[in-house]
This record gives C-alpha cells, structure tokens and sequence, in this order.
C-alpha cells in the first residue's frame, strides 16, 4: 500500500511541476495577442511588452529594400473571434473586405529581415514584436498565410 | 464523365460504409442468440465482404482522381487548381493530396483499407472483438466519406473547362511531399484500429487481450507518425528557407500530440502484455489517441486556431468538435461502465524506482507533454476564456515547459534498462556503472571542447551520454551472453540478436535515435546563430569561422519561374570548403518567390545560406547566413529511429532468404534518405580546389609568353608578382587593362612583375588587344585553363599578387583599379 502512495504522490510531484513550468512560462514568455483595433485603443501601454497582432496586408503598401534589407507594409485590422469571422463568410472574405475599406483601423509594419515568399495582397500575417514610440509597429517574428490562392497546406514559417 | 464517376464512388462509398457498420451490428445481436446464430454469422459475412467493397471503391475513386491529375482533366476543379500541363509527373502525382479534397480521399481509402486488413486479417486473439471493432471502424469510415461527399467534394466541376490548370504550389514542390502526407495518415487513420478494438474490447468485457491482438497496428500507426513528423522537418529545413526545422506552430503541434499518446500507448502495451496491470492507462491512451486525430484534422482545417498551416475552409469545423466530443465522452462513459472489469488483481505495485516504475514515468510523461503542448497551442483561447486576455505560445514558451520534461523522459530512457527486474537489477547497475559514469562525463566534456559551453547545454548533453551508454551497454551485453552459449562471432551474434529479438532491440534502437536527436535539438535550440550580412561581388566576408566570397550573381529561366542564384565561395581559415548556390524563384504566373537555401553539411554544425536581395546591377547582394549547430545528429538520430521502428515491427518469419531481402532493403532505404540528406548537393558546387587565399602559399605554375619565353612563378620568388586572369571577349576585363598598365610602368624595375593570363583565349585576338590597348606587360595563354583551374578562378577578371616569399598577399575579384594596385604594392615594399 505504500508504493501504491509513491506512486500517487510521484504522479503528483510531476503534474504540479508541470503546471508551474505552463503558469511560470505564460507569464514570462507568453506575449498579449490582439487585433490591430485592439492594439490601437491600448495607447502607451502597448510599448510596455511584447506583442502579437494579426491583419490582413494591404499589398500596396508593401515596400522592400532588399539591401538593408527591410520590409515595411500595413495591415488592417481583422477580428480575432472565429465565430464572428465565420458570421462575415469565412477568413478569406473577412482579409478582402478589410483590404477593400479603407477606413478601418491600420497599423504600419516594420520588420527588418528578408521579405518572406507569402507577403502579398491579402495575406494574413501575424507579427510578433513591439510597439515603437514612432506609432509603428517593430516586427520580430512574421508568419503568414494566404487563403486566397492555395488553400492547402502552407506552413510558412517563413519569416523567422 | 470521371467527374461523374467519382462522385457516384464516393456516395456508393457512404452507403456501404453505413451498411457495412449496421451489418456488423445485426450480426452482434443475431449472433448473441443460439437461434438465429447461422443468420447472424451470415450478417458478420456480409459486414467483411462489405468492407473489402468499400476499399475497392475508394481505392477506385482514388485512382481516378490519380488519373485525371495525369492526364490534365481541367474540368474538375480540384485539378485546375492544383495542377498544370507543365509540372513534372512526380508533382502530379504529389499533387493528388496537395489540398484539402484531395487528401480526404485518400484518407477515407487509407481508412477503408486499414479497416479491411485489421478485421479480415485478424490474429486469432483479436477474431472475438472483430464484430464490434468493424461496427467502430465503419462508422469512423462513414464520417470522413460523409465530410468528403457532402462539404469538400474532389469531383466537383467546372462550368468552364480552362485550357491549362494553376499549377502546384511551389511551395510544395519537393520530393519529401510526396511521402509527408500519405505518412502522416497512415499514423492518423492507423489510430483508428486500436481504438476500435479497445472500445469491442470494453464492450465484450475481453480486456486483458486486445492490446497484443492489434500490436502490429499500434506500431504501424506510431512509425507513419513518426516518419510524417520526419520528412515535415526535413521538408521544412530544406525548402522554406528559414533555416529551422520546427516551429511549434499549431498543425505540427497536431501531428506530435497523437505521437505522444501513441508512444504511451505502446509502452503501456508492453506492461500490460507481461501482466503488470495498466489497463485503464491504455485504454485512455487508445481514446485520447484517437481524439487528438480528429483534434488534429480539426486543427488544419477549421480555422478556428490561429495557424500559419491552416487550411482556408473553415466550415468543416463545428462537424469535427461534434465527433471529438461524442467521442470522448462516449468512449469515457463506457470505460466507466466497465470499471470492475478493468481492475487487475494480479498486478502487483513495485517500488518507483524498477522497470514497472519507469514506464509509469514514461507514461505520466508522455501525458504532461501532450497536456503541456495541447495547452500552448490553445492558449489564445483558454486565456481568453480564464483571464480576459489573449496570449499567445511562441517558440520560446514551449521550449521552456517541454524542455525539462523531455529531459527528464531521456534521464528515464536510460535509467530503465539498469533497473530491470527485481534483485538482479541492483547487481546490474554495480556492473555498469562506470560505463554509465564514463557516457555522462565524456558526452559532456567532448560537446565543452567542441565550444558548446552553456551550463544547461552540458546537464543535457550528460543526460543524454548516461542514457546512451545505458542503451549501447545492452546491446553489447547481449551480444556476450549470446556468444558465451553459441560462439559466433561478434556481428554474427549481433545480427541473430536483432533479428530473433525485434521488439526488444528495436525499441533500444528507437531510444539511441531518440538519444542522438536530443543532442541535435540542444544545439540547434541553445545555440542558435543568425546573422544578416550585404557584400560586393568579389568581397569577402567573414562568419563564424568561416570566409564567404560573393562571386557573382546569375538568372536563368526555367519552366514556369525565373531562378536567380548567387555564387559564394565557402572557405574556413584560408581552406576552401566549396561554392554554394542560394537561389531566389520567382514563378511567373503567380508572382509568387521561393527562396532555395544552400547547404553546407558538417558533423558540428551546417552552414545555411539564404540570398534575400541584390541590387539591380547584381554587383552587392544580401545574404542571412544561418549556423545549425549539431543538426546532423537530429536528422542521423531520425534515421537510427525509423531503423529501429522498422525492426520492431517487422514479422517474424521463418524463411532466411525473406529476412536477408528484407535487410537489404531496409538498408537500402536508409542509404537512399542518408544519401538525399548529405549526399545529394543542396545548392553547394565544388570548383576544384577553391582559390588560395591571402597567406597562403601561390600554386606554382609555368606559362608560355607571347614573346616566346617560359616563366615560372617559382622563379620569381624575391619579387612581387601581380598575376591577372584576363580574356580580350570580357568587357570588365579590356576596360582595367589601362590601369593594369599604368601600374606596371609605375612599379617596373622596383621589384614587380606582372603577369598577364589570358582565359579562354586565342593568340591572334590577344596580340591586336595588346597593341590597342599598348599594353607592354608579360601576357600569356592559359592552355586547358589549367591555371585558373590551380587559382579556384570563378570569373574575369580576377587578380592575385604574390608576396616575395611566394605567399598570396592580396586577392581581388572583378575589375582593379591603378589606385588599388599601387595601394596593395606599397605597401608591400615598404
């Protein structure tokens, strides 16, 4: 009956360890993820930590300096909740239509590193970086899908 | 008329997928009552014959899609949009599962045909629960052709025939796609069998069997996994060009979560296999396994979770929740009913530290991890949900919680073999322990010279050494003990070991490549090297260690995209390694870019290569040099894995001639997938022996002068000799020559001597050149390009001037000028 207690309290130790590993990591590593309206209306407090947000591209906007090399573009803002993208007819007819108006809230990417394959038009991309105190946002870490054209498989990490 | 046809397959598919599962159940309950016994016997016939059809019909339905896609049917949607008249046969083929319709068809065929064989083919201790497992598998058949048929048909047509298709993806254009996903479902669909069998198992109270019954199953589902996760890594390495292999992102998080609870389930299986209880263990295993399947296929394509992979439909979504939630709690209100049943009397509780206790920390290990990873990929939602805010996992959140229990789960991996059974385990671990010692100290120490200081880094690497000295230290003892009973010679008795003991040493073979991956995920995750660098053609650079000199820049085109590549000499100190190749793909239809890495493979660590931009003259371009240290030993630990997961799973057969063949081709597969990982080029060319470098000694050579003399470069040691490699048909060239001469008339007589090699040239239009340009220097012919091969020549111009003491002092790639020249010779003399 005694082992039977080892085990149990061993099976214990391990979950709590984990569970202190999960709440410990989110609260050092885990960074705010919000939509471009979101990141907006936060004001100072976003230049406070790091961030993730996520909009579609407006592909004309997209400029490339592939000597620097540095990629800057503007995204536009999307709704985080899936019930409400599903509600608008889907992802990629949420990317179009914000892409297509031009006076929803918008937020002007920089992020220094090569222009990944999958930056275009109506991409969704999720940047994971700061806010500068230039009102734009410093761009980490760029990934992006395209549900546009391939709707297969496109792990794209690509921006790394 | 195929489209037609495959729409009609695929709904006769439905209605026998639904009456083969309402067969089976008549046949259960006739069957139940000694009256109606023949009947029901004659139903359960029926159910099997109608899971045969079923596979035929999809396998046909599969096959026709093959076939439209190789002979460019545009009528149907699916393959306008996934296929042209100019890619290759092997991409049409790949192509068949390159988007979401497509890869349910073949899922539902791998389905269908999994079915078959498990319950046609069923062990005599499996043959009871067949009746209820086919109900459990047609059912799961039935979902994903009713998905197929209804929300994402492969046969839908066009109104319009287009003329040519969309093409494929460039980005999936790489032999891996091939194999990456038909693996992973074998994996998927392969999960399903278990847990059919385990749910017959509880419904007809026959629990303590159903694991051994369909061990082959659980394997194979577990090696298709495990070799899907494989080839995405090196798919992900060799083509998205971020110098990375995993990312932790979402739909790759689907594929591990069902790794990790089949690998539970399999050690699991062992224990309850020798009689040591785990019974609800594995029946959870078997249920969670096959939850995270559907979890997974909800993951990609419901849109639901915040992916870069994700497929663009999302309206399959709320179908797959239903099922994950029918089937959880179904199957758990059912293990609940058979509570009493599952509980082993037999079992005895041993002490933690014993083989028992181990593989109930493998276990509860494998059960954080697949917690800690399903938390981190839904932790946008469940922090929504909790804390009002959304958070995201990045790459660094799941480094840190899966980090150390994957440490620990190595640590475990090496403590089990000591421990063994009972008394003779303490005995055991007296007799290896230095052996352990030693693999715990000299892994670590080796990794410390060879630059790997960080202090998290070495326990790692300690951990690893310990487990796979333990691991190595059973083979070789097993190999005495065979030799003290047969005498035959060491490799001979290994080879009757590995073969008369397959699970067994299978499954330490699995642990060495387990071992080994370790070691290339430490050095890859702790010592990550990233650098941006912008150069000039001809300019070198300097990285790590290493010296890269951007040659020149190229274009070509070539089917349906423009292919750019930069050619940058690799040296490390002043010896050459070889050219590579980083490309830049533009396809011209879709203006889409594809950056093709460039590798240069190494037991330490690869050189990775990425051409980002260049200026519109081609003279300077950008490069991200990425250094990947230990990478090998993740992708040579991947191979010893699959190696050992082949072994495990291998029949047992009784003909010698069969097991030899099988040995040879197991091998040979495994040389093909060492040979495509480091034998094959990946962008990196060797041009002889590369250019000697400043500081090293000039390659001696002699060349035939127009006016008629010999020279040697040895004979003019004690002076400084400026050595041009030239031609009369190359611009750049002509225009230095006036410098070149300019120079020459200001440092004759003090010592210098120029020489002037002429490439790939003729004597007549090398002599007017001369006497255009009034260049009085010494010229000659290079016959054979035999001295620009010595000097490494990529291009012309290119100049070399040797110090008096027959060292390279200088080098200079492209067109020189008089200032630069009497720069490098000034200083020279002084």
């Amino acid at each position: 009956m005694q082992n039977k207690t080892t085990f149990i309290v061993a099976g214990l130790l391990i979950i709590a360890a984990v569970v202190y590993l999960i709440i410990s990591s989110t609260g050092s590593t885990a960074q705010f993820f919000v939509t471009v309206a979101e990141l907006n209306a936060m004001g100072d407090e976003a230049m406070q930590r790091n961030i993730t947000v996520s909009g579609a591209v407006l592909g004309e906007t997209i400029v490339y300096d592939a000597m620097a090399p540095r990629v800057t573009f503007t995204i536009l803002n999307v709704p985080a909740d899936p019930k409400e993208v599903e509600r608008r007819g889907g992802l990629a007819q949420v990317l179009h239509d914000a892409v297509m108006d031009p006076t929803g809230p918008r937020l002007e990417v920089i992020y220094n590193s090569v222009k990944p394959d999958l930056l275009q038009n109506e991409a969704q991309a999720i940047v994971r970086g700061k806010m500068g105190a230039d009102g734009r946002f410093y761009a980490d870490e760029l990934l992006l899908k395209c549900p546009s054209r391939y709707e297969e498989e496109v792990p794209a990490q690509a921006g790394d | 008329m195929v489209g037609e046809i495959g729409t009609l397959l695929i709904g006769l598919s439905l209605a026998v997928a639904l009456y083969t599962a309402y067969a089976a159940w008549r046949g259960i309950h006739l069957s139940a009552a000694p009256v109606t016994a023949a009947l029901g016997k004659t139903w359960l016939h029926s159910a099997q014959n109608a899971t045969n059809a079923l596979t035929a019909l999809l396998g046909v339905a599969l096959l026709m899609l093959l076939l439209a896609f190789l002979t460019d049917h545009f009528e149907i949607s699916y393959v306008a949009q996934h296929s042209s008249t100019v890619i290759p046969v092997y991409l049409k083929i790949s192509a068949v599962w390159a988007g979401q319709e497509g890869s349910l068809l073949l899922w539902c065929f791998l389905q269908a045909l999994f079915a078959a064989l498990a319950t046609g083919r069923a062990s005599e201790r499996a043959r009871p629960l067949v009746p209820w497992a086919t109900v459990f598998l047609s059912l799961t058949t039935a979902f994903f052709v009713a998905v197929t048929f209804f929300l994402s048909q492969p046969f839908t047509l066009l109104p319009q025939v287009p003329l040519e298709g969309r093409g494929l993806n460039p980005l999936l254009r790489h032999p891996g796609m091939i194999f990456h996903p038909p693996a992973l479902y074998v994996g998927y669909v392969g999960l399903a069998v278990p847990f059919a069998f385990a749910m017959a198992a509880l419904i007809t109270r026959q629990i303590k069997e159903w694991t051994a019954a369909i061990r082959t199953w659980t394997l194979i589902a577990w090696l298709g996994l495990g070799l899907g996760l494989l080839l995405g890594m090196r798919w992900a390495y060799d083509v998205l060009g971020w110098g990375g292999y995993w990312g932790w992102d979402p739909v790759e998080n689907a594929g591990l979560l069902p790794w990790f609870t089949a690998t539970a389930l399999l050690h699991g299986a062992v224990m309850q296999e020798e009689k040591r209880g785990f019974h609800v263990w594995n029946m959870l295993m078997v249920v969670f396994s096959f939850a995270l399947v559907l979890f997974g296929t909800f993951a990609t394509r419901s849109g639901m979770i915040q992916s870069v992979h994700a497929y663009a439909v999302s309206n399959l979504g709320g179908y797959f929740l239903t099922a994950i939630a029918v089937t959880v709690v179904g199957s758990l209100a059912l293990l609940y009913t058979r509570r009493a049943a599952l509980k082993d009397a037999s079992a005895t509780v041993e002490n933690l530290l014993s083989r028992d206790g181990m593989f109930f920390l493998t276990l509860a290990l494998f059960c954080t991890l697949t917690l800690s990873v399903l938390v981190g990929s839904l932790l946008p939602t469940l922090t929504e949900v909790f804390a009002g805010q959304r958070f995201e996992a990045g790459p660094a959140w799941f480094d840190r919680v899966t980090g150390p229990q994957f440490a620990v789960l190595i640590l475990v991996i090496g403590l089990c073999p000591l421990l063994g059974r009972g008394v003779a385990a303490l005995k055991r671990l007296r007799q290896l322990r230095w052996v352990v010692i030693g693999g715990a100290v000299v892994v670590p120490v080796v990794a410390a010279l060879a630059g790997f200081t960080d202090v998290f880094s070495l326990i790692g690497f300690a951990i690893s050494g310990f487990a796979g000295a333990a691991t190595l230290a059973e083979f070789v003892d097993g190999v005495i003990t065979r030799r003290k009973r047969t005498n035959e010679a060491p490799l001979n008795a290994l080879w009757h070991l590995l073969r008369l003991q397959r699970r067994k040493y299978g499954g330490y073979l699995v642990h060495l490549g387990v071992i080994l991956m370790a070691l290339g995920i430490i050095g890859t995750r702790m010592y990550p090297f990233e650098v941006q660098t912008t150069v000039n053609a001809g300019q070198a650079t300097t990285v790590q260690g290493y010296t890269l000199i951007f040659e020149e820049l190229k274009s070509d085109f070539v089917a349906d995209y423009n292919t750019t590549w930069a050619n940058v000499s690799v040296y490390r100190g002043a010896t050459y390694l070889t050219t590579l190749q980083p490309r830049l793909n533009r396809y011209t239809g879709t203006e889409q870019t594809i950056t093709v890495p460039a590798l240069h493979p190494d037991l330490r660590e690869d050189l990775y290569l990425i051409l980002s931009g260049w200026t519109s003259d081609g003279a300077t371009a950008t490069f991200k040099v990425v250094i990947n240290a230990l990478v090998n030993f993740l992708w040579l630990g991947g191979l010893i894995f699959l190696a050992g997961g082949g072994l495990a799973l291998w029949p047992r057969m009784e003909n010698r001639t069969w097991n030899g063949v099988a040995l040879i081709v197991g091998l040979v597969l495994l040389l093909g997938a060492g040979w495509a990982m480091w034998g094959m080029s990946h962008g990196s060319v060797n041009y002889g022996g590369g250019r000697p470098l400043v500081g090293q000694d000039a390659p001696d050579f002699r060349l035939s002068l127009l006016d008629g003399e010999t020279v040697s470069l040895k004979s003019l040691r004690g002076q400084i000799a400026v050595v041009n490699f030239w031609a009369t048909w190359c611009p750049s060239c002509v225009d230095e020559m006036p410098d070149l001469q300019e120079a020459w008339e200001a440092y004759r007589g003090r010592g210098v001597t120029f020489l002037g090699v002429a490439y790939q040239d003729s004597e007549t239009t090398v002599r007017s050149a001369l006497v255009q340009y009034d260049t009085t220097y010494p010229v000659g012919l290079d016959t054979g390009d035999r001295i620009a091969k010595q000097y490494g020549i990529t291009g012309i111009p290119e100049t070399f001037i040797v110090a008096p003491d027959g060292r390279v002092a200088y080098v200079h790639v492209g067109p020189i000028t008089a200032a630069a020249l009497s720069a490098q010779l000034d200083s020279l003399l002084k």
